[in-house]
């Protein structure tokens, strides 16, 4: 038995290797580089100096609020509107069900910066489609990209928009494991569809919607590309700065990687922290 | 409680007809048995008749009145699912009630109902449980007892059996057919086991197909089957089938030689038309109804491949010359050591070569 388990790990060492380089050192380094203060040369050792920032920083701050803020609306509605599409897609009356599947899942694959510069265009201020049509029906134009709340709301309608069908689809594969015959016997039962689907599909769903919140979670504790490309890093004036805009400008812009290391540590703990409440709060009765 | 009436009731799946016009009178309190293998049509039938599937051709009657265009919770149905169909999130107690609770049924009578269920079925210290922490056959019980407090005019049963091993379904075979004499209760019930068939029934539908073959007591199809199918399909082990020919008429009836085995002739009684000599037939005959050489209407030899003892009764797996399978019941006790052996045929069914009973 231990020959062959040694047999197996000389299998594994390569991948055991690169995964030591590669994920465990970073991992090891980049807590370490936290205690370190990283703006003089060379590094010194200061435990409180990037942790200590953290604590009084406004930036941090600011962007620990955009975060938070994003997280609480964008993640539930998206995760509603995911399950209405995943009972529309499941719904036997549905034609052509494969090609609103792709349609829904379409925005995952398509490249960011190609969708970014999408919605860039489409709330374009003077020429974009969407200020077209408020316009149409009377409203008037927003400028989505000069006031902070315009900005957020965008933030949080591109993130749906790109993650609903993703979210709809894992949804609506949990749908379609609920075995046909539980709704047979409820509909002897004369239960109603609409109390089926509360009292039957939900229940039944919540580990996949649990599951779900917590990509969701994870993904936005982590958000940038949209942030970064939408609304401009952040813009405006920092409105629409995230944790993960935070750790780019403060690493990679200002070359201050132990603030930045101690910001990324802050985002992890928080996704942590977010998930096991998440999970503690819908954990199956004994 | 009351009767269900099928009246020439079609299903067709797209141009795909899968039940073709079936006929069935079941009376009030009966317990009836559709039996047949896989895909021969008996669960779409039951399905129709709960309203789980359209119906497109014929009427479905329930207690005299038709219930085509009526909703399933409407006709006084209760349904047995093979799978169970428990909600899996809700305790056995919320299992039970949850119809009724969500119908606005008032408390005191639900909880009335469940109770009596419960204690019908002995689940009541299973209540609280939740279905994944039940067995295979409390999981059936349960099942059984959402169908109760309905108190339907109707039980329907879609092979609820299937899923649990022998000794299991031996049981609640057993307390199925105490529900039935203890409720009084009109019961349809589906399988394709025909021990099970033979078992519950106070009548048996066979289906094949889509079409109904024959309608009757256990018994009755048992002892006079109308085809083929039917003589093979009820009883177990099933009929044996050997192939034959006629080879002429005498005062009695017409002469069958079986193949292969020119000595061994059988005459059949057969008034009416008979086919004519030549004419291939097929001879029937039940593993107990071979006897001793000498006993019975006509001696057959056969070579033994197998010996089953099976305590009380033995089953000689065997060959004729002519390789026809057939299986011989007999008393361990007269089970020779030889490797062939001669048998006489005490009784016997005649099947044309379509398998329509001739005799």
């Amino acid at each position: 038995m231990r020959n062959r388990n040694a047999t197996a790990y000389r299998f594994l060492t390569p991948y055991l290797l690169i995964f030591a380089i590669f994920w465990v050192w970073p991992i090891i380094s980049s807590f370490m580089i936290s205690f370190q203060a990283t703006r003089t040369v060379p590094w010194r050792f200061a435990p409180g100096f990037n942790w200590g920032r953290l604590i009084g920083d406004p930036a941090f701050f600011n962007a620990l609020k955009n975060t938070l803020l994003i997280l609480v609306i964008q993640v539930p509605v998206m995760i509603s509107l995911a399950l209405v599409m995943a009972v529309l897609l499941n719904s036997p009356l549905l034609k052509a069900r494969g090609l609103y599947r792709f349609a829904f899942f379409a925005p995952v694959v398509v490249g960011e910066v190609a969708y970014s510069a999408v919605f860039r265009l489409m709330f374009n201020l003077d020429f974009g489609i969407i200020n077209k049509l408020l316009n149409s029906v009377g409203l008037p134009k927003i400028d989505w990209f000069s006031n902070v709340t315009p900005a957020m709301a965008l933030i949080m309608i591109a993130v749906t928009w790109r993650w609903a069908g993703y979210n709809a689809i894992i949804l609506l594969a949990g749908m379609q494991s609920i075995p046909e015959d539980v709704y047979e016997a409820a509909t002897l039962d004369r239960v109603s569809k609409f109390k089926q689907f509360f009292y039957i599909t939900l229940p039944l769903l919540k580990p996949v919607i649990v599951f779900c919140l917590v990509l969701s979670i994870i993904g936005t504790m982590q958000l940038f590309t949209e942030p970064f490309l939408i609304t401009e890093r952040g813009g405006p004036g920092g409105g629409t700065e995230t944790l993960g805009l935070l750790l780019y400008r403060q690493g990679f812009r200002s070359l201050n990687f132990g603030y930045a290391s101690a910001v990324a540590y802050t985002m992890a703990g928080l996704a942590i922290a977010i998930t096991l409440a998440q999970l503690w709060l819908t954990r199956e009765p004994k | 409680m009351a009767t269900v009436t099928l009246n020439n009731v079609i299903k067709r799946f797209g141009v795909f007809e899968v039940v073709h016009g079936a006929n069935i009178d079941v009376k009030h309190g009966e317990f009836v048995v559709f039996v047949g293998p896989s895909g021969c049509g008996k669960s779409t039938l039951l399905r129709m008749i709960a309203g789980l599937e359209d119906i497109s051709g014929g009427e479905i009657a329930i207690g005299g009145k038709v219930v085509n265009d009526v909703e399933p919770a409407d006709r006084g149905i209760a349904m047995v699912f093979q799978s169970y169909a428990l909600y899996p999130h809700m305790s056995v107690e919320q299992n039970l009630s949850f119809g009724l609770r969500m119908t606005g049924n008032p408390k005191a009578d639900t909880d009335r109902r469940v109770e009596r269920a419960a204690e019908i079925l002995r689940i009541s210290e299973l209540m609280d449980r939740r279905p994944k922490k039940l067995s295979g056959g409390q999981r059936q019980r349960v099942a059984i007892g959402r169908a109760i407090v309905r108190e339907p005019q109707v039980f329907l049963f879609d092979e609820p059996l299937s899923n649990l091993d022998a000794e299991l379904r031996v049981q609640m075979r057993v307390e199925i057919s105490r529900l039935h004499k203890e409720l009084g209760a009109t019961m349809i019930y589906v399988t394709h086991d025909q021990t099970e068939a033979m078992t519950l029934a106070d009548r048996i539908v066979v289906m094949r197909a889509g079409h109904i073959e024959q309608i009757g007591r256990p018994l009755d199809l048992y002892d006079n089957p109308d085809n083929q199918f039917v003589a093979g399909f009820v009883g177990s082990p099933k009929m044996n089938f050997i192939n034959g020919r006629i080879v002429g008429r005498d005062a009695r009836g017409v002469v069958v030689e079986l193949a292969g085995q020119e000595k061994t002739r059988i005459t059949q009684p057969l008034t009416g038309a008979a086919p004519e000599t030549g004419n291939k037939v097929i001879v029937g005959v039940r593993p107990e109804h071979f006897g001793n050489a000498g006993e019975g209407d006509a001696d057959l030899v056969v070579a033994i491949d197998v010996v089953e003892h099976l305590g009380g009764t033995s089953f000689l797996y065997a060959r004729t010359a002519n390789g026809d399978d057939v299986v011989i019941q007999r008393d361990a006790a007269k089970v020779p050591d030889t490797s062939e052996i001669t048998v006489s045929i005490r009784k016997s069914y005649l099947f044309d070569e379509k398998g329509l009973r001739l005799r």
